[in-house]
């Protein structure tokens, strides 16, 4: 379905995954637009409702369970590379690491891939000076392990298994390697905490770690823990955008099935598939 | 437009590349010389927000393929673009090109971590020992295999040199490397069992029902489930209730629309926390400072 | 969200009481892990091979390969590699003999990982011997190409200028396979076997979307629950499911291989993992009601 271009190419028309057509403009400054708005209303101070999330929620206990045992924290970016993905989970770490450095409590990180390496260490060293203790940081304690899957996977078993840590944080792109991290975390006595945006690897999380976060919650996380009022802005403008998705989605299934699926303008709204 | 184009066919790349690290140095020396962090700051969230508008910008923009580029789409394999789509090659080789800078880094951080295990004896100095031999041996044999250019499929004729460095090669990789993978990926049908020993329990109505649809899958997944219900028929209503049959089921009308829901709640999610990054409202270390 | 999951930091209900049901709600993960291994290995001395019963999931991407048309090829995209390769080595190897029994020509291609293309070449090249398959002729192997998305979008437009050479560095051009395949749309179907997830995004977004090629994937059975979806939709064909789907579709073409030999194994895998999940209830429900009344 050609969009935005006068002139169709010679493949027919507008791969939307290349260049927006007119309903994924239409789509994505209508989504924008209510996400900014809710931002704004809320910088002005209106009083946003966030409900509470258990496996957030838990993260302050989590780490006071590490300090009363006298035992390190490990914490797990995931294995996906420098996205909005790794870039919550580093949001995420930055929280966990200034309630441990206030409570002298060392964060073990494990990383996968080489390019999150010098953001992580900046990350943990700022937390720690934002703490007020910075000479606690120590740079072997941000770690890259390796960038196979599964040997990242048992390089981080074997540093819990060494530091004998009593918390685990896992937040961000996990897949075939999650299984292998939780159980033996649990195996090892540790309280887990995990957040995964994917839900293929969440039934695992669920029968291995103690809290989990599931789906858009995960990308609530800074928001919540920082309860700033941008944050709790855009939150609310996602569960309004979802609203409008849904609302979309409805008209388009009433429309589908009341004036059926070749009707012209049934077919120029909703298009073809891909 | 030119974006960054090929070289010039008269300048060497080496010169090009000489360059640019000398420039790339005198810039580097000049930010950290004259910008304070909150000029640093400053300066990431305008090259965020720079970067983030250009492919933004690129995706939005109308495409005008045939006014702008009549004898074809310079610079890139897709198939239609506007004015900024010849740009999209260089700025993901920049991308590319700064991600391989930290390549680097793993390697420092392991050697040096291990390293210094070894050096000082600490407990478990062996296992860091065991790191060294094996990253020289893959990292040798690999290296020297490369370089010999050997066709694919091997020639009978290969000198005990050649002969050696690929039986090495091929011992380190197809021998150890590829079995391991597979044998830790295997492990996991082993943690599969014991974490569903422990931790599926009926505790409410909620687990109850996972565990009756848990059951159904598992068994329809396999033919022991469409053993157990072969008596019922293939036809009508009834065949539903075949294991088979009902795990189908209960992957299309429970679990598939599920699936969607999360999908639609992450692609939201996704959608408000990009718009943070690149407006660089985000909070946290490197975003901006916590209060 | 409630927190569903055993809680290491809490006691189990009736953990403190004494006896048989709270040791059956704490048997030790080595006797699982032993009893596990014993059963695989029983069943792959002495299988016990039950009937297979073909799912539409896999009916269809059989059928898919089977009305390819006439002077198309179909492409094998084996993105897997050692790790998976228990589950997409026998997909893999279905999917080959279904085009061969079919006669269809193939070609192998990998995006990622690089292993994949020789794993696949070394699977293609032991049917190949079978048929009686020409390398060039009837199948091919066009190796790993770097680059994923920009690969894709390359093959939109120039498939031999993509793929350049072969998987023993030939022109891919001199083949005779290759004769008559300039677009993405000289490909009939395309197969993604693989264990990477976000793969099928790309081929559905750049490939069977915007230019129509018929699409069909095999996956491992954990990520294949994500891709329902897209099947409902028609944007996939027909899918494999694991182990199981590439036992069906041996079913399906009458050649029993590697899939039906796993299936025997996963399936009393499955019964002992059911088994233990029902001891460790019977244990817990037990307990809790000796707690009860004591």
């Amino acid at each position: 379905m050609a969009g935005g271009e006068l002139l169709p190419n010679e493949g027919g028309g507008v791969n939307s995954l290349e260049h927006a057509n007119w309903f994924m403009r239409a789509l994505f400054f209508t989504l924008s637009a209510v996400i900014v708005a809710s931002v704004l209303s809320a910088q002005r101070g209106r009083a946003m409702f966030i409900r509470r999330i258990p496996g957030l929620s838990a993260i302050e206990e989590a780490v006071g369970r590490a300090t009363e045992m006298g035992k390190p924290i490990f914490f797990s970016p995931g294995i996906d590379g420098i996205g909005i993905t790794t870039l919550q989970a580093l949001a995420i770490l930055s929280y966990i690491v200034r309630l441990a450095a206030a409570r002298v409590t060392r964060v073990l990180v494990a990383l996968r891939d080489s390019t999150v390496l010098p953001i992580a260490e900046e990350t943990v060293r700022e937390a720690y000076d934002a703490a007020g203790r910075p000479e606690d940081y120590r740079p072997e304690d941000v770690r890259f392990v390796s960038d196979e899957q599964f040997a990242y996977a048992l390089g981080s078993v074997g540093m819990m298994a060494r530091e004998q840590t009593a918390t685990h944080f896992l937040f961000g792109g996990f897949y075939a390697e999650a299984l292998i991290l939780t159980e033996n975390g649990r195996a090892l006595g540790a309280l887990q905490v995990a957040g995964c945006p994917d839900p293929v690897q969440i039934p695992f999380f669920i029968a291995t770690c103690d809290y989990v976060v599931i789906g858009d919650e995960y990308y609530a996380a800074s928001a919540y823990l920082t309860r700033e009022p941008t944050l709790t802005g855009s939150l609310v403008g996602q569960d309004l955008g979802k609203a409008v998705l849904v609302a979309l989605i409805v008209t388009g299934i009433v429309m589908a099935t009341v004036l059926g699926g070749a009707t012209p303008i049934v077919a120029a709204l909703l298009g073809k598939g891909g | 437009m030119r974006w960054l184009g090929p070289q010039q066919a008269t300048t060497p790349l080496v010169q090009h590349i000489l360059l640019a690290l000398l420039a790339s140095g005198a810039l580097l020396y000049l930010l950290h010389r004259f910008l304070g962090p909150r000029g640093r700051r400053a300066l990431i969230v305008v090259v965020t927000f720079l970067f983030g508008l250009f492919f933004g910008l690129e995706y939005f923009l109308p495409v005008r393929t045939k006014t702008l580029w009549p004898t074809g789409l310079p610079n890139t394999g897709g198939s239609a673009g506007n004015l900024l789509t010849p740009g999209i090659e260089p700025m993901s080789n920049i991308l590319a090109v700064i991600g391989a800078f930290t390549v680097g880094l793993g390697v420092y951080s392991l050697v040096q971590v291990h390293g210094r295990n070894v050096l000082r004896r600490r407990p478990g100095w062996h296992n860091s020992l065991a790191f060294f031999i094996s990253f020289l041996a893959m990292f040798g044999f690999g290296l020297w295999q490369y370089s010999l250019h050997l066709p694919e499929p091997l020639p009978p004729t290969l000198t005990p040199l050649q002969a050696f460095a690929n039986n090495g090669y091929e011992f380190l990789f197809r021998g150890l490397y590829a079995p391991l993978q597979a044998a830790t990926f295997s492990l996991l049908a082993f943690y599969i069992a014991s974490a569903a020993y422990r931790a599926f329990r009926i505790r409410t109505t909620d687990a109850g029902l996972m565990m009756a649809a848990a059951f159904v899958v598992m068994l329809g997944q396999v033919p022991i489930g469409a053993w157990l219900t072969r008596g019922l028929p293939n036809e009508g209503v009834i065949a539903l209730l075949r294991l088979e049959n009902l795990g189908d089921w209960v992957m299309r009308w429970l679990n598939s629309p599920a699936q969607r829901g999360i999908a639609l709640g992450v692609a939201i999610g996704a959608l408000a926390m990009s718009l943070r990054v690149w407006l660089s409202l985000e909070r946290g270390t490197f975003f901006a400072e916590q209060k | 969200m409630a927190d569903l999951s055993a809680n290491s930091a809490r006691p189990e209900i009736g953990a403190s009481a004494p006896g048989f049901w709270s040791r059956l709600q704490q048997i030790p993960r080595y006797y699982i892990y032993l009893l596990l291994a014993m059963v695989v290995i029983w069943q792959i001395l002495f299988p016990i091979f039950l009937p297979i019963t073909p799912s539409a999931t896999t009916r269809g991407l059989e059928e898919a390969i089977r009305t390819v048309p006439e002077g198309k090829l179909v492409l094998i995209s084996a993105d897997w590699d050692s790790s998976t390769q228990a589950e997409t080595g026998p997909q893999t190897a279905a999917v080959i003999e279904a085009c061969l029994r079919h006669h269809k020509p193939f070609v192998l291609m990998t995006l990622a990982p690089p292993m994949g293309a020789k794993l696949a070449h070394n699977i293609a090249s032991e049917i190949a011997k079978r048929y009686h398959a020409r390398y060039g002729v009837d199948w091919a192997n066009w190796g790993y190409k770097y680059g994923t998305s920009n690969v894709l979008m390359a093959m939109v437009k120039d498939v031999p200028k993509m793929v350049g050479s072969d998987f023993y560095g030939q022109p891919v051009k001199s083949l005779p396979i290759m004769k008559g395949v300039r677009t993405v749309k000289d490909i009939g179907l395309v197969v993604e076997v693989t264990g990477l997830a976000g793969m099928t995004e790309m081929w559905i977004g750049l490939i069977q979307g915007p230019q129509g090629v018929p699409f069909s994937a095999a996956y491992t059975a954990v990520m294949a629950p994500g891709y329902y979806p897209y099947l409902d939709s028609g944007q996939i064909e027909g899918m494999l499911v694991g182990a199981k789907g590439a036992a069906e579709m041996e079913v399906l073409i009458a050649r029993p291989g590697r899939g039906m030999a796993i299936m025997s194994a996963q399936s009393w895998a499955h019964v002992l993992i059911m088994l233990f999940i029902i001891v460790g209830n019977l244990g817990y429900l037990l307990a809790r009601g000796r707690e009860r009344r004591g």
